[in-house]
């Protein structure tokens, strides 16, 4: 009788530590930590959603040796940084058109990268809906990266140092396309450029004015580019027809490729002119060298066609001398801080 | 008493298993792949579509989801999310085990032949929907819903192949399309016993109605847009429920 009570007692305990150790992961490890990105004020919310892929230190970490590791292309010749160099804000300084392995050349200039947690779709032609799947496409087209993802990830689980990596990003060593992209999307997220002297000025920091010439050029800037290039990004994210000359030999119709929609044709993406100064060169396939090449164009050399912005219709007169203010001005954008920061910088893959 | 205490670790046990979780039942389905009646065997099968031309088929692959069943009585149980990727090359991937299913009667089962437009734009996903899978456009974000690849020597492309990747999620191109299929008879679906059910695929519907596809005309098909559509529209009708 007692026997009873004693095997019933028995397998309660049994059970009770059953539904202990799963509570229990393993022995006691120090997990991710957790990093909280800092965002100027007065900014909307971003568009990614943080909430599946909050930051950690070790997640940054391992997307930066993604980011610069040129293993991720298919003859392990070119990294991401390879075309997104940080003194060029992360785009590809003096090269018109997106390079790849085995020197091949793209049809498209490699866009810069910062602020892109509040942009909602990637490419020149808005074809990418989402920052995560965004390394995506450079990694695997023959263009650049040159890669098949699935060999991408079998190279990847057979390296030791990758396996710890992940497992200290995300808690095993599991590696998936899943955590490649999120790791990667984590240091790229963190790549934020609101330290310009613009900045500064708009913020009132004590001893910071623009001069003369650049405040002139930021009344030229608001009368006749701000409209596009709206602050506080200096884009308005839209796609437009900017009457930039079509090339037929590039035969790039933009955004129609990937709405089908013919009221499409020939728009491109607004980009930001944050930076503008240090990422040279200018348009989506990179013809223009020079910032007053680009001033040129919309004063003179805006083509018509049936999908042309009102904006620029009749294009934008500018003279010599509003020319060197909106310099002046554009100067303002470039921060400085954001170029030189070791966070971002490129890391030695052994 | 005596008897009864004896037993009573026993029922401990079992009211510990078996509290806290709702009795669940398991419904399957078998996927059985055919070409207008005659069996799918990829590479070396020989068929004709609807418009007589020769063909054959080396791979045949597409998604299922957002899974439904309606009672009986007429109530509509939405099943949890749950994505498949059924591929002819895979044989295990052709049974489709559907997640917990609540016991009762039903009629019929719906569901989706692709992607739904959230998961074509939530990012990076695992599991079925995992890009490695080769059924994720990377120039013009998402889900390849279906696609189906041969050769007919009728097509013009190079090496006479015939490709038809159907995706394409917005608007006036999308190109999901809803599935209801109603049971023979009535399905009793209880916790002891898992159901299977016997589902046919016929390639044969893709370019057969209500849009006759000719590969002497069209022998690919890669981009969201009309003639996706109109693939969609045929192969909507593939599915069918093998009765007993």
């Amino acid at each position: 009788m007692k026997a009873v009570y004693i095997i019933t007692l028995f397998c309660l305990l049994l059970l009770l530590a059953a539904t202990e150790a799963n509570n229990r992961r393993g022995p006691v490890m120090p997990g991710p930590e957790p990093y909280q990105l800092e965002l100027p004020p007065g900014l909307p919310p971003p568009a990614y959603d943080f909430s599946q892929n909050p930051l950690t230190r070790q997640g940054m970490a391992l997307g930066r040796h993604l980011f610069y590791d040129p293993k991720l292309s298919r003859d392990s010749s070119i990294s991401c940084g390879f075309c997104h160099q940080q003194f060029a804000a992360f785009g590809h300084f003096d090269h018109a058109l997106a390079h790849g392995v085995e020197g091949r050349i793209g049809t498209r200039s490699v866009p810069t990268l910062f602020n892109l947690i509040w942009q909602k779709n990637f490419m020149w032609d808005g074809g990418v809906n989402n920052l995560e799947i965004q390394p995506l496409t450079p990694l695997t087209d023959p263009n650049e990266m040159g890669m098949d993802l699935g060999a991408l990830i079998k190279r990847l689980q057979a390296d030791a140092g990758y396996r710890k990596m992940f497992k200290a990003a995300f808690g095993t060593e599991e590696i998936t396309s899943q955590r490649l992209f999120r790791a990667i999307t984590q240091f790229v997220a963190t790549m934020i450029s609101f330290q310009s002297k613009y900045d500064s000025v708009m913020r009132k920091a004590p001893g910071v004015a623009f001069t003369p010439e650049e405040q002139e050029g930021y009344v030229i800037f608001q009368q006749k580019c701000a409209a596009c290039h709206r602050e506080p990004f200096f884009t308005d994210f839209s796609y437009r027809n900017n009457g930039l000359p079509y090339l037929p030999n590039l035969n790039d119709v933009g955004r129609m490729r990937i709405t089908g929609s013919t009221g499409d044709y020939l728009k491109f993406k607004v980009p930001t002119l944050r930076n503008i100064l240090k990422s040279s060169p200018y348009m989506h396939d990179g013809r223009f060298i020079d910032i007053y090449q680009v001033f040129n164009q919309y004063a003179h050399g805006v083509q018509q066609s049936a999908t042309i912005d009102p904006l620029v219709k009749n294009g934008i007169a500018l003279s010599g001398k509003e020319q060197r203010e909106l310099y002046m001005f554009l100067n303002t954008l470039t921060d400085p801080g954001f170029i030189a920061n070791k966070a971002y910088s490129e890391i030695l893959i052994q | 008493m005596r008897k009864f205490l004896v037993y009573l670790p026993v029922v401990c046990l079992c009211l510990f298993l078996v509290a806290g979780t709702p009795p669940v039942a398991t419904l399957q389905l078998q996927l059985t792949h055919v070409v207008n009646g005659q069996p799918l065997v990829l590479q070396s099968g020989s068929y004709t579509n609807a418009a007589s031309e020769a063909f054959n088929i080396t791979l045949f692959k597409y998604y299922l989801s957002n899974f439904s069943l309606t009672t009986v009585g007429g109530e509509t149980i939405t099943l949890p999310p749950a994505y498949f990727l059924v591929d002819e090359g895979k044989p295990d991937s052709k049974l489709v085990k559907l997640p917990a299913v609540p016991p009762g009667a039903y009629r019929s089962i719906s569901f989706l032949i692709g992607v739904d437009s959230v998961r074509n734009m939530s990012g990076a996903q695992t599991g079925a929907l995992d890009p490695v899978n080769g059924m994720f456009w990377t120039w013009n974000s998402g889900y390849i819903m279906a696609k189906l690849e041969g050769t007919s020597p009728v097509s013009k492309q190079p090496a006479n192949l015939i490709e038809f990747h159907i995706g394409g999620f917005k608007g006036a191109r999308n190109s999901l399309r809803r599935v209801q299929l109603t049971f023979p008879q009535p399905v009793r679906l209880t916790p002891q016993q898992a159901q299977t059910m016997q589902v046919v695929a016929d390639a044969y519907a893709w370019f057969q109605q209500p849009n006759v596809i000719s590969f002497q005309q069209v022998s690919s098909c890669s981009t969201p847009g009309a003639q996706a559509m109109q693939i969609a529209d045929n192969y909507q009708h593939m599915f069918s429920i093998k009765a007993h």
